[in-house]
């Protein structure tokens, strides 16, 4: 496996390099070296990563003709594109997607973490069968809620109400639900996963607190409140940023579900950029301005998150 | 006792309490909701598989009137699925090379290389993690067919080698690793690239566990780019199969069923197998962050 | 060494699933080679080729031109047999007269969304089939071959009347495509469901509905009969915009009342809140809210998923057009004796129909070679204007090919102004009919009898006022207090602010 201390050169060796190259050579031709490890690397991540996006904001500049530049037309697109209702529409539908993202999707998980802590028997499989619905394709599980959302007779959710002896029921039409409805998918998805994460961040509590506390005559609750909760409150706020950042990439979902409707109630601003690109515009200009608008609301919300972060970890020291 | 013991919130003294214990009672009724709710829609999906265009569309039962395997393999071969699984294990092989390799040496260069200015591509690095990928997807494509690379997995494999989780992940792992244990190396006079594969590579085999599985699900789940690069080509894989039938009209509602099974299929089976590599190590690479 | 361990039993797991799936599971040997083979390792057609075809001449015809052509719409391997083996059929007679053209199948439908990035990536299909909206916009962005010349090899260009030269052509006159076939809208009928609900004539026929008031009035009993939806609305994406302005027309919106109009200085003005253009919507809502005939799913319906319901039998109605025949029946398993196409019901302001149609266009990369191969097999499928032998053979099997997989033989709307090329196809289809032509007959008769007018799509951006009009559609049956009025009046100003962007 490694190398024993035995086989190590003497010293003097090792030395005797560095007096031969210099000290300032040696760290120069290090650095190049270094570089050349890391240059395959960063020239995929420009290729795939940080050149398209220079581009969008390039690109966002021009009318376009297909994938071809024709002409600069400054911040005209930006105009365009933002002065249309449904941008406005599709922005305050998309914080109404982190709204009830936060609502939903943000505490479930904590809940589960903590319910299937307690458990004792049988804990392995709960944790398995609640993180299976993450490792599924995407795509299939859209395509799979669609049919238990239709509002058919036959769709899936009806017939079970109809199992109860219920009348079937619209569930995607309804203009102030879907968001709702579309939020609990995504999170039937990820939720098992997630509380995967916190359950091992409380794993970590070391359980002589939990007695402590019960020696100082805390109950349960109070446990909770005061010894899980604060374990697990920088995991927590991780796991919001991420999440905001995730469910501003919204779009399948919607697409696949609902086209953004009834009357762009689910139109995201994800969704609105695919639109312009592959929606029968083909304006490739004005999916750029909204894609760059899409990157700076999140460079806004992930600053504010560092600074309060910041502040909030500046109160605990 | 083989009783295990309790490590939650809740401690065996407290089991002792009435009220706890009607507490615990609704606790597993909870979790059996959770499973149920977790696992019904693909017990659904494949029950579904078994009924034919007119059951599917009509029928008000969960259950098949029949079950007839025939169906499956019916739509299994008539829409050959079959090459589209062999793709899809080309798209995987190579993107998981890709995600190893790039962005292992990337990380290894920030975590422990650490040359003048490395900070500057971390940061780059760690923003790229803020930004959706899809916000590039246009140029990205663009670029792509500029250079020719369209209809072929090679875009796919490349993109795999660029991912800034990957990257931040390896990171993490490089950076908890013993730094004598290095320096030894150097001093061995291992170049730096001799280092990596003699000394981090064989220390790291959790986290390149942990990557692999998080790349083989990317690269089996990923329909838009492949779908943009591979078009109609002969190199489509299952996903973008399936993405084209739910767009296309080219598929009956009871085939799309069955092809979203088959898309399912692999990755539980992989689940399976692998549970508790997927479990414990994910948890504990994803804890660092 | 445990994850190795691992990894082998997933793959041999994986692969014992696939020996035990897949028992017709072909080598996928075939994948790497040029394409000789094309699709030649999907499943194998069972079914013989149509005999029409072997009167078809196998004489060679070109045996220089060296071309590989990817042919769209080309039946998937979920097709009828017989309609695959036609296309192999006419295949195998494609390699006798161009012995150097290779066909590769495609199974690419056309789709603008999904044309888009095949197209810039090279990997369109040689020949596909997008409607008449779509042309000039593929032109004008550069996304389609220009084939004037080989259109001129075949004497095809002579047979262009100036209106399809102004949708195929360019500013410079070069020609981009070729028209395949029109349709005119009306509406496709589940006999089933009349049946069930008495709605029968004496003459053992269905009872139409005639107007857009009867499609309410009996539709209604069809729900309180039969428990099913009576109608099929695709109220989802640029759809429900689309058969709402076929419905605006018939009530009114045409002429000055257009929902598209120009001022005296050229200017482009969103009519959309006419006194017709209103009561269209009305009448949607209505179907809606007072007589409760809509599929529950109408908001996310689309085009195909409306087809499915008609052929399943969930609705009893669908506005659907005669090329779509196939769809209800072949496809989604509606017996051909039970599926009948009516004209578009009236409306009080008349009875207008859209007439559209599909045409064939090349993929932006495609020579002169590949154009004159792809012209070549239309020839042998029967859809060239000319009548030789070969092509009436080939317009034959067409015929025997549909009866044979269950889909209604009806006479096409021609694309082609051509008086004996439109007789020659009537007197196939009559020759191979396996329906019951009272059940077309109005449809068919209302083509020529001058009872229906026909009219084209909105002259401009047509895709986004139907988007804009479904949204108002979505509003006002998804929320029955919504008003119609206000609707309107939102989709005029969105509209009339993209056309002032676009065009004014």
């Amino acid at each position: 496996m490694l190398s024993s201390p035995s086989q190590l050169p003497a010293k003097g060796e090792f030395m005797d390099k560095q007096e031969r190259l210099g000290e300032r050579s040696y760290k120069w031709i290090y650095d190049l070296k270094s570089w050349l490890i890391m240059l395959p690397g960063i020239v995929l991540f420009m290729f795939f990563v940080w050149g398209p996006l220079l581009q969008s904001v390039h690109m966002s500049l021009y009318k376009t003709r297909n994938i071809e530049l024709v002409e600069f037309v400054g911040l005209q697109n930006y105009i365009r594109v933002i002065s249309r209702e449904d941008f406005t529409q599709a922005l305050l539908n998309t914080l109404s997607y982190t709204f009830w993202s936060l609502l939903i999707g943000f505490m479930i998980p904590i809940f589960l973490a903590i319910l299937i802590g307690e458990t004792l028997k049988g804990k392995g499989f709960i944790r398995t069968a609640a993180y299976i619905p993450n490792i599924l394709p995407g795509l299939a599980t859209v395509l799979l809620w669609k049919a238990f959302l239709s509002a058919e007779r036959s769709g899936v959710f009806n017939v079970i109400l109809g199992y109860f002896g219920f009348e079937p029921m619209v569930f995607l039409s309804q203009s102030n639900l879907v968001i709702p409805i579309i939020i609990v998918t995504a999170t039937w998805k990820g939720a098992g996963a997630t509380a995967l994460i916190y359950m091992a961040g409380m794993a970590g509590i070391n359980p002589e607190l939990y007695e402590a506390a019960t020696i100082d005559g805390a109950g349960i609750w109070r446990r909770i409140r005061y010894i899980t909760l604060p374990a697990i409150f920088n995991l927590s706020s991780t796991m919001l940023i991420l999440q905001i950042i995730f469910i501003f990439q919204i779009m399948y979902e919607p697409l696949v579900l609902t086209g953004g409707g009834p009357d762009d109630a689910s139109l995201s601003l994800m969704l609105l950029m695919w639109r312009y690109a592959f929606g029968g515009n083909m304006d490739y200009g004005r999916a750029s301005a909204v894609a760059v608008l899409i990157a700076l609301l999140l460079l806004v919300f992930t600053t504010i998150y560092t600074i309060v972060n910041k502040r909030k970890t500046n109160w605990d020291m | 006792m083989s009783k295990p013991l309790r490590t939650g919130v809740i401690r065996d003294y407290d089991v002792k309490s009435p009220s706890v214990k009607v507490g615990l009672v609704f606790i597993y009724l909870v979790c059996f909701v959770v499973v149920v709710v977790s696992l019904f829609p693909i017990f659904w999906v494949a029950l579904a598989g078994f009924k034919d265009l007119q059951e599917y569309v009509s029928s008000t039962s969960i259950f098949p009137s029949v079950f007839d395997i025939d169906r499956y393999i019916r739509t299994w071969t008539q829409l050959n699925i079959m090459r589209n699984y062999i793709n899809s294990f080309y798209a995987i092989t190579g993107s998981v090379l890709c995600a190893l390799l790039f962005n292992g040496l990337l990380a290894y260069g920030i975590a422990i290389l650490k040359p003048r200015g490395y900070k500057v591509v971390n940061s780059l690095i760690m923003f790229s993690l803020l930004i959706p990928a899809t916000i590039g997807i246009v140029p990205l494509f663009m670029n792509i067919q500029n250079l020719g690379l369209g209809g072929f997995f090679t875009p796919l494999w490349f993109a795999a080698g660029a991912n800034a989780v990957f990257v931040v992940l390896f990171r993490q792992f490089f950076e908890s690793l013993p730094s004598t244990i290095i320096e030894a190396s150097k001093i061995d006079g291992c170049s730096q690239l001799q280092t990596f594969f003699k000394i981090v590579l064989p220390l790291s085999k959790p986290i390149y566990v942990v990557v692999t599985i998080f790349a083989i699900n990317a690269a089996w789940s990923d329909f838009l780019l492949p779908y943009l690069v591979l078009g109609d080509g002969q190199w489509q894989t299952v996903m973008v199969r399936l993405f084209i039938f739910s767009t296309q009209q080219t598929v009956t509602a009871d085939d799309l069923m069955r092809s979203v099974v088959f898309s399912m299929l692999p990755p539980v089976i992989f689940f399976f197998v692998f549970q508790k590599q997927l479990t414990q190590n994910i948890v504990t690479a994803g804890i660092k962050g | 060494m445990k994850v190795y361990f691992r990894l082998i039993s997933v793959i041999l797991a994986l692969s014992l699933l696939l020996v035990a799936c897949g028992p017709a599971a072909p080598s996928g040997g075939g994948d790497t080679d040029t394409g000789n083979q094309g699709g030649g390792d999907s499943s194998e057609v069972t079914v013989a080729p149509p005999s029409e075809l072997d009167d078809i001449s196998t004489d060679v015809i070109d045996a220089n031109l060296t071309a590989t052509i990817s042919l769209g719409n080309w039946p998937p391997d979920t097709a009828p047999d017989a309609e695959r083996a036609f296309f192999e059929g006419a295949k195998a007679i494609m390699l006798q007269q161009y012995p150097n053209v290779t066909v590769v199948p495609a199974y690419f439908s056309y789709t603008l969304t999904n044309y888009v990035p095949m197209a810039l990536g090279g990997t369109a299909p040689t020949l596909f089939q997008p409607p008449f909206t779509d042309p000039q916009l593929l032109i004008s962005q550069g996304l389609v071959a220009d084939v004037t010349d080989a259109l001129e090899e075949f004497g095809i260009l002579e047979k262009f009347s100036p209106s399809f030269i102004e949708m195929l052509g360019d500013e410079n006159g070069r020609i981009f495509g070729l028209p395949r076939d029109g349709y005119v809208l009306g509406m496709h009928i589940n006999i089933n469901l009349f049946e069930e609900a008495g709605l029968m004539t004496e003459d053992g026929l269905p009872d139409f509905p005639r107007t857009l008031q009867e499609v309410a009035e009996k539709g209604q009993i069809i729900r309180e009969q039969t428990g099913k939806a009576a109608l099929a609305f695709m109220a989802s994406e640029t759809q429900g915009g689309w058969i709402y302005t076929n419905i605006a027309w018939n009530f009114g919106a045409v002429g000055e009342n257009a929902l598209l109009i120009q001022d005296a200085d050229g200017k482009w003005i969103a009519n959309l809140t006419s006194e017709p253009a209103i009561a269209a919507l009305e009448y949607i809502k209505s179907l809606r809210w007072e007589y409760d005939i809509l599929n529950a799913d109408a908001t996310t319906t689309t085009w195909g998923s409306a087809h499915t319901l008609l052929g399943t039998g969930e609705v009893a109605m669908n506005f659907a057009a005669d090329d779509a025949v196939d769809n209800p029946t072949a496809q989604n398993g509606l017996a051909v004796d039970k599926f009948a196409i009516i004209p578009f019901p009236a409306g009080p302001g008349g009875a207008y129909a859209l007439r559209g149609g599909t045409c064939y266009m090349f993929a932006p990369n495609t020579t002169t070679d590949q154009a004159v191969a792809s012209l070549g097999f239309l020839r042998l499928i029967g859809m060239l204007p000319f009548l030789d032998d070969d092509i009436i053979a080939g317009m034959r099997a067409g015929a025997a090919a549909s009866r044979e997989r269950g889909s209604p033989v009806l006479p096409r709307t021609p694309a082609w102004n051509d008086e004996e090329f439109i007789a020659m196809q009537r007197s196939i289809a009559e020759e191979y009919s396996n329906v019951d032509m009272r059940l077309y007959d109005d449809f068919f008769n209302s083509l020529t009898d001058g009872s229906i007018t026909f009219r084209a799509e909105e002259p401009v951006f047509a895709q986004e006022l139907y988007r804009t009009i479904t949204n108002a559609i979505q509003r006002v049956i998804t929320n029955e207090d919504a008003d119609v009025f206000a609707a309107m009046e939102r989709a005029r100003e969105r509209f009339q602010e993209y056309l002032d962007d676009e065009i004014n």
